[in-house]
Parts: structure tokens; sequence; C-alpha cells
């Protein structure tokens, strides 16, 4: 395709530095994120993960920019390739928008045009942003539902988004993010609305488009299964902060926040025996328009004390590839004096399970 | 198709419904139906009866209704004892100008609404759209017969700009005259029009702007023209459809203040001077092709949603 | 017009819904005060019109010297007479308010008769759909079909002999009687669509649909559940509504089919005294004018506040 010729293989694509998006609202301000800070490699694949109102979302959209500017308020660095985002201005964005970083949405059924072919959806942005003529951006969006493997592809150009099955839309929708050979993929849960049965399938053609583009994939979800086969890293988000980052294979093997391992906790797993009980986590999230003092978790974790109440914790490395910001990680004393005891109170049993 | 002909069907019932009970109505509001067909001149009773006869007003309602619309289908209804022509040639010559000027008015506001609209809803909350919710508010409020009275005094009796006493002028004839003629009409009709489709399309597109795909469409990097033209407009479109059709029937009512006060010879006028002076015949007709304007209007936008709406248009198919 | 509602998905997304709507202006707040009390103050001099003091001479010709006196003032108001004088010399205030009493009892004697009858025929329509629905259908679309001054000659005319209409309790002018029929006519079919539309919607919610599950009869369903659920969408509708029959009733009056003399309303003083525009007569225009104006835009200012108030999407009347 016509991507750029001398793009660069390997590097740091995504910096964020103390990303921060507050929305003033009728009742105060909302801070939806509240200084996230990560790296992203090229060609690497991020998970991140986070119940619903954690602010992933916002997240991901405030590094691409599309938040609606009144009311929102946005702070901190975002470097792509090197070069602050914010500096751009909406013009200069929308140059970046669909050519160097797209974004696939969680519910295809709304976010397709219900009024426009599908061919039409696909090689709009080929023909603005890359002044195709219709010929052949008509060959290219035919190519693009090869690509994504939507059947009959040659019918698929000329039906309307309500004519397909939902597995469909959502390739649909992969094959217009790609149309101009992005750098940077936003998936946000992009399996949320789909049938178990596709989820797998969807999820396993971003990797594999990834793979061959090249790309560097952010993927946003609540589901931390979703991530577990499918990206390079994860972070962890709690209530506009990053809890935990670390590869995906550090993580799941050596979780450090109570948050990562609650979440952790309340999925099934094999090597459970049937009918084990899950450990949900109680409490709610905190609200973000006033945020508890501390760290954001304490309220909700079973090994807070005065100081995660009072200080919070910053995100640090604790290795290469593992960063996480609580004052009692999983392993410290704390954490295995209040284990025991949640162990001898028949809480949980000693494999880490709930007795 | 099924849902087509349906519908299709509907409205013929509905001109059929709206004819008969013109007919009856007008014809039992009169004394003696016959009496003023024959008009105030030559109203012997030999003549009164021989009308009588002729239009067979000694018939049941039903019987006078089926050769009226026996007459309607052969455009032979009769003769208008006070304008001395057949009921054809007057509605002939009157018809088309009040249709232009519905016409001329519903363009002109749509022409307006349209951009007006779309920035306004672009811009929500803005300076403009704060002044456009305003003015269309008051413009909604001002009766038209206000805003004919203000027209009439300032551009055709103090400034001059326009004739008062309108002629009928067509446009193949001489363009410039023929809108001359019908500018301050038009203009009447077509302000509180464009105050109802700018609100209503603002209000809808406000909503579409909120949607999903519009999302999409930005994280696409297309343009705010092309975001709001190509992909916003089109799904806000269907309350300004529906008023389109709503209102038509609204436009011809206008039509008759406009044509009165601008003394434009339209249908309006017929309708009106028909009415004053009992002229039944003339009535009747003019009320069918009102009815007939708005059911075949009503149709039309029925038919256009399918055009604007794929979903529609499969469900139909299927229905 | 079409009778199929296609929902157009439009959930709101994560954002917009966060980014709340600004709160609405305060002049807004300012303008309802505003129409409140003009629309107050109106009623008041309509409804005491014939003991308060400074309403007088009404349809009181002055003769004589007085005449020739008031015609070289070419109708200015004056200290004697508020709105001035028209060619006769009749005082324009004493007229534009009993004006107003007949204009707001005609408007408000239509818009409730419209709206019980278009709520009830919306109501049936839109919960028993089928064959209901579809022969109300028919009756809205003939009465939208219908040209209103064809209407208008058809019903006023039936009463245009004049004299006295006895109902038992209400006795009236005939003509009177026969203008709220018209716009009552007029405004059926479009407040019945409203109810229709509203009902439909309404008729498909959970709790709806719990209480037929649990046995309730349909009556008690419309009436009970459905009903309360209808009225602040009406109660907007019924004062732009009334805004609507105003400009309509303006209209009628303005082609003379609505209530003749010695009831003048606006619309009727404001064809009647147009021709003398040209030569001085403007204030005899002017007043009636700004008065119905203002009525019409204090209901449509109230009616608009209700709808916000109620979060109720504009409706196409």
């Amino acid at each position: 395709m016509t991507a750029p010729i001398n793009r660069p293989q390997e590097g740091t694509l995504l910096e964020l530095r103390n990303l921060r998006t507050h929305f003033s609202t009728a009742r105060g301000v909302v801070r939806a994120v509240d200084g996230v800070s990560f790296t992203l490699d090229r060609g690497k694949s991020l998970g991140i993960v986070g119940e619903s109102g954690s602010g992933k979302t916002i997240l991901a959209r405030s590094i691409m920019g599309l938040l609606p500017k009144r009311g929102t308020i946005r702070h901190g660095e975002v470097l792509y390739a090197g070069q602050d985002l914010a500096s751009l201005g909406l013009k200069g964005m929308r140059k970046f928008w669909g050519q160097e970083m797209s974004m696939i949405f969680q519910d295809p059924m709304t976010s397709l045009n219900p009024l426009m072919r599908i061919g039409h959806q696909i090689s709009e942005p080929l023909r603005v942003h890359l002044d195709m003529d219709k010929v052949n951006a008509r060959a290219t969006a035919l190519k693009l539902l090869q690509d994504v493997g939507i059947p009959e592809p040659e019918k698929r150009l000329d039906q309307y988004p309500h004519e397909l099955s939902g597995g469909m839309r959502q390739r649909a929708m992969i094959a217009i993010a790609l149309a101009c050979g992005p750098t940077l993929l936003f998936a946000d849960e992009p399996t949320t609305a789909l049938d178990v049965t596709v989820q797998a399938q969807i999820l396993d053609l971003i990797q594999d488009q990834r793979r061959d583009r090249n790309m560097s994939v952010i993927l946003v979800t609540h589901d931390l299964g979703v991530v577990a086969g499918h990206t390079d890293e994860i972070a962890v988000m709690y209530a506009g902060t990053l809890a935990e980052k670390a590869s995906t294979t550090e993580l799941f093997a050596n979780r450090k926040h109570p948050y990562t391992e609650a979440l952790l906790r309340s999925i099934p797993r094999l090597d459970q025996p049937s009918h084990t009980r899950l450990l949900a986590i109680g409490g709610r999230p905190p609200d973000l328009i006033t945020p508890p003092t501390g760290c954001r978790f304490a309220p909700r974790c079973p090994y807070a004390e005065d100081k995660c109440r009072a200080e919070i914790p910053e995100l640090e490395a604790a290795s290469a590839d593992h960063s996480f910001a609580c004052w009692h990680p999983v392993g410290s004393p704390r954490w295995q004096s209040k284990q025991d005891e949640l162990v001898s109170t028949g809480v949980l049993s000693a494999s880490g399970g709930i007795a | 198709m099924r849902y087509f002909a349906q519908r299709f069907l509907q409205l013929v019932v509905v001109f059929l419904i709206v004819t008969f009970v013109t007919m009856v109505a007008i014809q039992a509001a009169s004394k003696d139906p016959a009496r003023d067909l024959a008009g105030p001149l030559n109203s012997t009773e030999a003549r009164v009866e021989e009308i009588r006869k002729h239009y067979h007003l000694d018939r049941a309602y039903p019987i006078r209704y089926a050769y009226w619309l026996k007459n309607l289908v052969t455009v032979d209804l009769g003769n208008s004892p006070t304008l001395g022509a057949s009921v054809r040639t007057l509605v002939g010559q009157r018809a088309p100008i009040t249709l232009l000027l519905g016409l001329y008015s519903i363009v002109l506001a749509l022409a307006i609404s349209l951009p007006v609209a779309v920035y306004a809803a672009y811009r929500r909350d803005g300076p403009f759209d704060r002044f456009i919710s305003g003015a269309t508010f008051a413009a909604v409020s001002l009766p038209n017969i206000i805003l004919a009275v203000l027209l009439g005094y300032f551009f055709a009796t103090r400034w001059r700009i326009f004739p008062y006493a309108a002629s009928k002028i067509w446009p193949w004839d001489n363009p410039g005259e023929h809108f001359k003629n019908v500018a301050l009409p038009t203009v009447t009709l077509a302000v509180g029009l464009v105050a109802i489709f700018v609100r209503l399309l603002r209000s809808d597109l406000v909503n579409t702007l909120q949607s999903d795909f519009i999302v999409m469409a930005r994280a696409k990097g297309l343009s705010p023209a092309r975001i709001l033209w190509r992909h916003a407009l089109r799904s806000s479109l269907f309350s300004l459809m529906t008023s389109v059709a709503l209102q038509f029937g609204g436009i011809l009512g206008g039509a008759v203040v406009a044509e009165q006060i601008f003394a434009l010879p339209g249908m309006g006028l017929l309708l009106f001077q028909a009415v004053q002076q009992k002229d039944l015949l003339v009535v009747q007709a003019c009320a069918a092709l009102f009815a007939l304007a708005v059911v075949i209007i009503n149709f039309a936008v029925d038919m256009l949603y399918a055009v604007v709406d794929p979903r529609i248009r499969h469900a139909r198919a299927l229905g | 017009m079409s009778d199929t509602v296609i929902e157009i998905p439009s959930r709101p997304n994560i954002i917009t819904s966060l980014v709340r709507r600004i709160p609405p202006l305060r002049k807004w707040k300012f303008g309802l005060v505003l129409s409140v009390s003009y629309i107050v103050v109106l009623t008041f001099l309509a409804v005491f019109a014939n003991v308060l003091p400074f309403v007088r001479r009404y349809n009181v010709l002055p003769k004589g010297a007085e005449a020739r006196r008031l015609a070289s003032y070419r109708g200015k108001p004056s200290s004697e007479y508020w709105f001035g004088n028209d060619k006769l010399g009749r005082d324009t205030f004493a007229r534009s308010v009993y004006a107003a009493q007949k204009t707001l009892t005609i408007g408000l004697a239509s818009i409730v008769a419209a709206l019980v009858i278009g709520g009830l025929l919306g109501m049936l329509a839109g919960y028993y759909r089928g064959w209901y629905d579809r022969v109300l259908s028919v009756i809205f679309d003939v009465l939208l079909a219908f040209p209103a001054i064809v209407l208008a000659l058809i019903v006023v005319g039936r009463f245009f002999q004049g004299g006295r209409l006895n109902l038992g309790v209400f006795e009236m002018d005939k003509r009177f009687f026969g203008v709220i029929v018209v716009l009552t006519l007029l405004s059926i079919a479009p407040l019945a669509r409203i109810v229709r539309a509203q009902t439909l919607s309404l008729s498909q919610r959970e709790y709806v649909l719990a209480a037929r599950g649990l046995g309730a009869s349909s009556w008690r369903i419309l009436v009970r559940e459905i009903l309360p659920n209808l009225l602040p969408a009406m109660f907007s509708v019924a004062f732009t509504g009334l805004a609507v029959l105003l400009v309509a009733e303006g209209g009628l009056a303005f082609l003379g089919f609505s209530v003749q003399l010695p009831f003048p309303t606006w619309g009727f003083m404001i064809n009647e005294a147009r021709s003398d525009l040209t030569k001085g007569g403007g204030w005899a225009v002017f007043f009636p004018c700004v008065l119905l104006f203002l009525t019409v835009l204090a209901f449509n200012v109230i009616g608009d506040r209700v709808a916000r108030r109620f979060d109720i999407r504009e409706a196409t009347l």
C-alpha cells in the first residue's frame, strides 16, 4: 500500500508524559485521566485494561485528540514519533487521523454510517488522504475487505451496514481503520458488542494485521482475557491513573498491584476446581470529581493503611518491563501478613483461590 | 412494493373523503345550491330548475358525488356564474401561480435554512447559534398577516421596490417581472418556514453530531465540511421532510392570505372570492385541488424517506 | 407523515454524556417571567374589561367637534386614547382589550377541546394500533388535507346567520362557536399525531409491559400508566398550540371568517385599518399587530420553557 517509504521499523513511537484530561461539567471537574505516562514501541501492542469508568476510553481518545473541544482540559505531552501532538492543532491532527493513527470503535452498528454503502465508507479516507480516484479507491477497498476476511467482498462493497452481520460489520470497520495504512491503531473494546464466537477471530485479525503492517496497537478493554493472548504489554488503569504496567507474561506471572490481583481473582481459571467462587472487588470505583486523597484504590484495598490514604504512590519501575504504583505491593510484608490473616479466617484458600 | 401500494391506496381514500365531505358540507350549507349556481342575475325559476337538473342537485349526495367524480375525470366541472367562465378555465389559469408560489417559498426556505442550520449546529451554543435561535423564535411567532402588511407597506407602498397590486405574469414570458410580482408573497410565506425548518434541522443535527458514526468520521480524518454535509445532514433530514409535508397544507392556507393582501391572482384569491360569492363549484374544485396537492406531497415525501434511508427501503421491500 | 417509525440508533457516546450541556441561559428565565407577566396582565384586562374604569368608550363613535378633533390627531396615542384611535374615532385601546377577550377565549376553548379530542384519539391509535390506527390515520390525513379556508366556510357558514346558540349552561354567539369548531378541527390532527407517536413509544416501555403482565386492563394502563407520562408533552404543546391557533385565528379574522363586529379580534382590526396605513392611520394597525405578535411570542416562550423543563424534543406542529 501507500505507506511512507522511510518509516523506521523500530524505536519509540508514542510517549505520554503526565497526560491529564479533565472535563468541566455542571457538577464539577471530572478528572477522567489524571497523570498517565508510558511509552510504546513501534510494532508493539499495548493493552489498556480497566473497569468501566476508569478512563481508558478517554485516555485513548485524548491520545488521538478526538475529544470535543468544549469543556475538555488537556495537560501534559503526547509525543508521537518525537512530535508533540498538542502543538499540531485541529487541522494538523486531521492529517494524522486515518493516515497515521486510526481507531476501531466498540459498536460497529452505531459507528458505521447507516446511510452510506460500505464501499464508500472504506474508500472515503483513501480519496481524501491519498487522492485516489474512484476506480482506484474501489479496487483498494475491495482488497481491504479481502484482507480482513469478509466473504463475498465484491458484493459487500455495495451493501449498507444493516445488511451485514455483527462480525462482518466489525471487519468492515477494521478495513476502514486500516485503509490508509496507519502506524498506530487504537481498538476501543473492539469485541464487546460481538458474539463470543466471533470475538477471538476479530482479535486474531487485529494481531495478524499488526504483524503484516508493522503497526503499533493500543487495545482498550475491560476484559483481561481479551488482552492476555493478544498484546505484548498490559497497562492496568484505575480511576484515571495507571496502577501497573508490565509485559503480558510478567503481569500474569508476577502481578504487583492489589487491584491487578483482585482483577485476576475475579476471572475463572482452568487450574481451579469447578464451582470455585470468584472474588468480587468490594465497593465502587471512586467519584472522579473528588477522587480519594492518596492511593485511589485505598478505599477498596484489603491491604490499605493510613499511608495509602494520605500519600499518592507514584508509578515506579521495579524492573525493565514492570512498573506499578503501590505502597504495599503483592509480596510485601504487609501484603503477606494480611494474606495470612485472610487465609486463617477462611476467606481465601491457601492456593490463592477463595475457600 | 406492498407498502407503496398500501400507502397510495390510503391517500386515494383520503382524497375521496375530503372531496365528498367538502361537497356535502358546501351544498348542505347553502339554502338552495341550484339558486346559488344560477347566479344573481339570470335566476328565473326555469333557469334554476334547468341548473338543478344539469348538476343533478335533485339527486342524493352519493349520486351527485359520483357525477362530480365523473366530471373530475373528464375535467369538465361546470361553469362559474359569477366569474362567467368555466371552472376548468378558471382553475387552469389560477392554479399554476399558487403552485409556483408554494414551490418558490419552499425552495427559498430550504436554501436559507440548510446552511444556517448546519452552521448553527456545528457551532452549537456559539454566538451565531444563539442569535439564530432568538431570531427563529421571533419569526415563528410572527403571524403572516402582520408580516404581509408590513412588507406591503414598506416595500410596495413606501419604497416602491416591488409592485403592490401584482398582476399575473408567467415566468416564461418575462422572468424579471414575474419574480418581482411574486417576491413579496413568497417572502411572506418563506419567513415562517425558514424559522420552522432551521429549528427542526438544527436540533436533529445536534443529535446526529453526537452519534458514534460522527466520531468515527472524525477519526477517519475527514474535514468538518465533509462530515457535516455528507455524513450528518443526511441522517438529520427526516424531521425536516416530515415538516415539509405537514406544512404544505399551511402554505396553501397562507397563500390565501398572501394572495389576498398582494392581490396576486392565484388559486387562493379565487377560492376566497368564490367562498364569498357562494360559487359552489369553484369552491369544490379548489378544495379538491388543494387536497390533491397535499396528498401528492405527502406521498412524495413518504417515498423520499426510502430514498434517503436504505433501511426503510429494505424494510418496505420485505413488507 | 410516514407511519413507519424507524428508530435511528443514536446511543449518545460516552464523551458527550460526560460533557453536559451548558446550563440554560439566564435570559430565558427572564423571558419566561416577562411572558407570564404579560399574559397575566392581558388576561386581567380581558376578564375585567367591562368593569375597569380605564377601558371605556368601547364601540363608541365620537360625534361632531370631537370627531373632527380626533381626525386631526391622525389617530396618534394620547393621554385620553392610549393606543390612539381609528379613522372613525373609535378607541383602539378599548377595542384591543375587547379583542383580547374574544381572541383568548377562542384560542383557549379550541386548544382545550383539541387536546381532549386529539389526545384521546391519538392515545387510542397509538395504544391499540391495528385497525383503530389505520382508520384514525385516515381521519387525521383527511383533516390535514382540508384547506382551512374551506373548513371555515363550511363551519362558520353554517352558523353564519348569527343569533345565539344555547348549549344548556353555555350560551354564545353562533359564529363565535363556529370559529372555535374550525380551530379545533384544524388542530386535532397535529395534536393527535404527537400523542400517537408518544403513546406508541410509551406502550413499549417496561413498566407498561409489566402492568399488562400483571393483568391490568387496557383502560387502566391507558389512564394510570400512559396518560400521566403524556401530560408533560401535552402541557407544553398546549402553549405552543395556543400560539399557533392565535396566528390561525388572526388569518381567519383577517379574511373575515372569524367573529364579526361588534366583536372585532386583532386580525380583524388589522385588516380593517390597513387601508388607512398610508393616510396616517398607522397606529390603528400598529397596536393590534404588536399585541398579536407579543401574545403569540409569549405563549411560544412559555411552551418552549415547559418543553425544556420536561426535556421534550421539539414537536412538529
